[in-house]
């Protein structure tokens, strides 16, 4: 049963990251009075792009052809040690905790980076260099945060974290985990590429970070790449949803009927934290880009004074 | 006098006020607008009275309910409504650019003084009976927040917002070390009065700012 739903979670993450996209475009399209592309547009565009073949430089290597099922797999993997559908660990959670997860994200963010060096393009380059800019900074922020849900369980496995924040709802009000929300909503933002760091429906090459480093792809591996930057961001407002927000409404690990009921529950949950995204995205412009790290300064900051104040539990 | 519980209801919102009174005391130490100084600062002392309010209300007290008024009327409204009227819109002061250091650098330094506080104050060493020993290193470190934004900035409105931040985190301290002095609302007066009297000094030193740009204008006419 456990082996079902680990399964089913999978299944959850990479069927159902195009939906999340899609719809968010709907909506922040609607937001801004157009009528936008369908909810399905990220399948049909799937569907394109896996029917086409690709387009590669003679210049490129074996590290270009092999990054994106290197990058697939990354976010893969970390489907399936977070709480996405189950409250409790399955079989495979053992793998990592959430800093063990941090790292394979991190190691999903250099293999891009290689793979957009190797061709020497110079927007591959360019946004290589910048996300690995906004990686670093962003990758001390991002563990601090994971310390203020830390030290309201006093572990750093999501699914403890989880527990500790649904079994006293008064957890959730603390000054500590408010802190900690804010500053992980910020780092959603960041690292997947949303507006206030980056324009997700720009195309213009000289102001490009993420799509900068996919430039080169085509055809099949475009469509592996896009596919696994949607599974991140779908993972990371899960994380966010599951672990800072609202960390009820998810099934155990012996109960298929449960998992599957709480499917439609996480739908709504994302539902609700893309919402935020889309305003989010409507409502502010895009930072210069040395001003993002006072952004990131700042939910650094969020995290660091959410740890100090702590003690407040303590006492 | 029984002090305020982590987990109820009121030491809940005590201390997430709190939290807020010094995220706005970093806002104001990592921003470089006039406007928004006078915003964050305005913003503060509409939450301290908050505090307070929430201090009185669990303690029945009726001279911590004239504080909170007394807060949120000078503090919250009068001193940003005033500063805004009369410095930064008569001035036209926008940019603050006399700095002595960089923003990330007084930000480090702001963070690093809140760790030192909540390490100077270790609060299982405070007595018992206090209304929220929780509360006290933040207080505490608001009160080195609005030194360091002392330090940091050169102009005189600067200066005299993060001595009124310094002068929330002594109330909010106050509030939280013992809610029954009715010497706190003398205190908390005399020290508004005192705002009061840097304020005047804000203006003088305004006028002669004014002055100082005229001479200078009138100079280059002269060379033209």
């Amino acid at each position: 049963m456990a082996v079902a739903l680990q399964v089913l979670q999978s299944l959850v993450v990479v069927a159902l990251a195009p939906l999340y996209v899609g719809a968010m475009a709907r909506a922040e399209a609607i937001v801004s009075s157009k009528r936008g592309p369908s909810v399905l547009q990220p399948y049909y565009d799937l569907a394109k792009l896996l029917r086409k073949g690709a387009a590669v430089s003679d210049q490129a290597s074996w590290v270009y052809q092999g990054a994106p099922f290197v990058v697939f797999a990354c976010y893969l993997t970390v489907s399936v040690i977070v709480p996405i559908i189950t409250s409790q660990p399955l079989p495979l959670a053992f793998l990592a905790d959430l800093i063990g997860g941090a790292f394979v994200l991190a190691l999903a963010s250099f293999t891009m980076a290689l793979a957009a060096l190797d061709t020497a393009s110079p927007y591959g380059g360019l946004g290589a260099s910048r996300a690995t800019w906004i990686g670093s900074l962003a990758e001390p922020a991002l563990i601090i945060v994971f310390f203020t849900v830390g030290v309201l369980s006093a572990s750093d496995n999501p699914y403890l974290m989880n527990h500790a924040v649904a079994a006293s709802p008064y957890a959730l009000v603390l000054p500590t985990h408010v802190l900690g929300t804010v500053a992980f909503f910020m780092l959603v933002l960041v690292e997947n590429g949303r507006i206030p760091v980056e324009n997700p429906a720009g195309s213009i090459e000289i102001s490009m970070i993420e799509e900068g480093r996919v430039l080169e792809y085509s055809g099949r591996h475009y469509a592996l790449m896009r596919w696994a930057s949607w599974m991140k961001l779908f993972l990371m407002s899960a994380i966010f949803m599951n672990v800072f927000v609202i960390p009820w409404g998810l099934g155990g690990a012996h109960s298929l009927a449960g998992g599957l009921i709480a499917i439609p529950v996480l739908l709504g949950k994302l539902a609700i934290c893309g919402l935020l995204i889309v305003v989010i995205d409507t409502s502010f412009a895009k930072l210069r880009f040395f001003r993002i790290a006072e952004l990131l300064g700042a939910a650094f900051l969020l995290a660091l004074v959410g740890v100090i104040t702590s003690y407040v539990i303590v006492v | 006098m029984q002090s305020l519980a982590t987990s109820s209801i009121e030491g809940t919102l005590l201390s997430l006020s709190a939290v807020a009174i010094l995220l706005a005391a970093f806002a104001c130490l990592g921003s470089k607008l006039f406007n928004r100084y006078v915003a964050y600062y305005g913003f503060q002392s509409v939450v301290l009275s908050f505090a307070t309010a929430v201090v009185a209300y669990h303690f029945r007290s009726a001279e911590l309910w004239v504080l909170a008024g007394l807060t949120l009327a000078i503090k919250g409204v009068a001193i940003p409504t005033v500063t805004r009227r009369l410095v930064i819109r008569r001035l036209d002061l926008r940019r603050d650019v006399a700095l002595s250091t960089g923003l990330s650098t007084s930000l480090i330094i702001g963070a690093l003084l809140s760790a030192f506080a909540y390490l100077a104050i270790k609060t299982q060493d405070l007595p018992h009976g206090l209304v929220a020993t929780s509360v006290v290193p933040i207080s505490i470190a608001v009160v080195l927040l609005g030194a360091l934004a002392m330090a940091v900035h050169r102009h005189t409105l600067a200066q005299l917002i993060g001595w009124l931040i310094t002068e929330n985190g002594v109330i909010l301290a106050a509030i939280t070390l013992a809610a029954t002095f009715p010497f706190i609302v003398e205190a908390g007066i005399f020290l508004d009065l005192v705002a009061a009297v840097l304020m005047m000094v804000v203006f003088v030193s305004g006028i002669t700012r004014e002055l100082a740009r005229a001479t200078s204008a009138e100079l280059r006419q002269l060379q033209g």
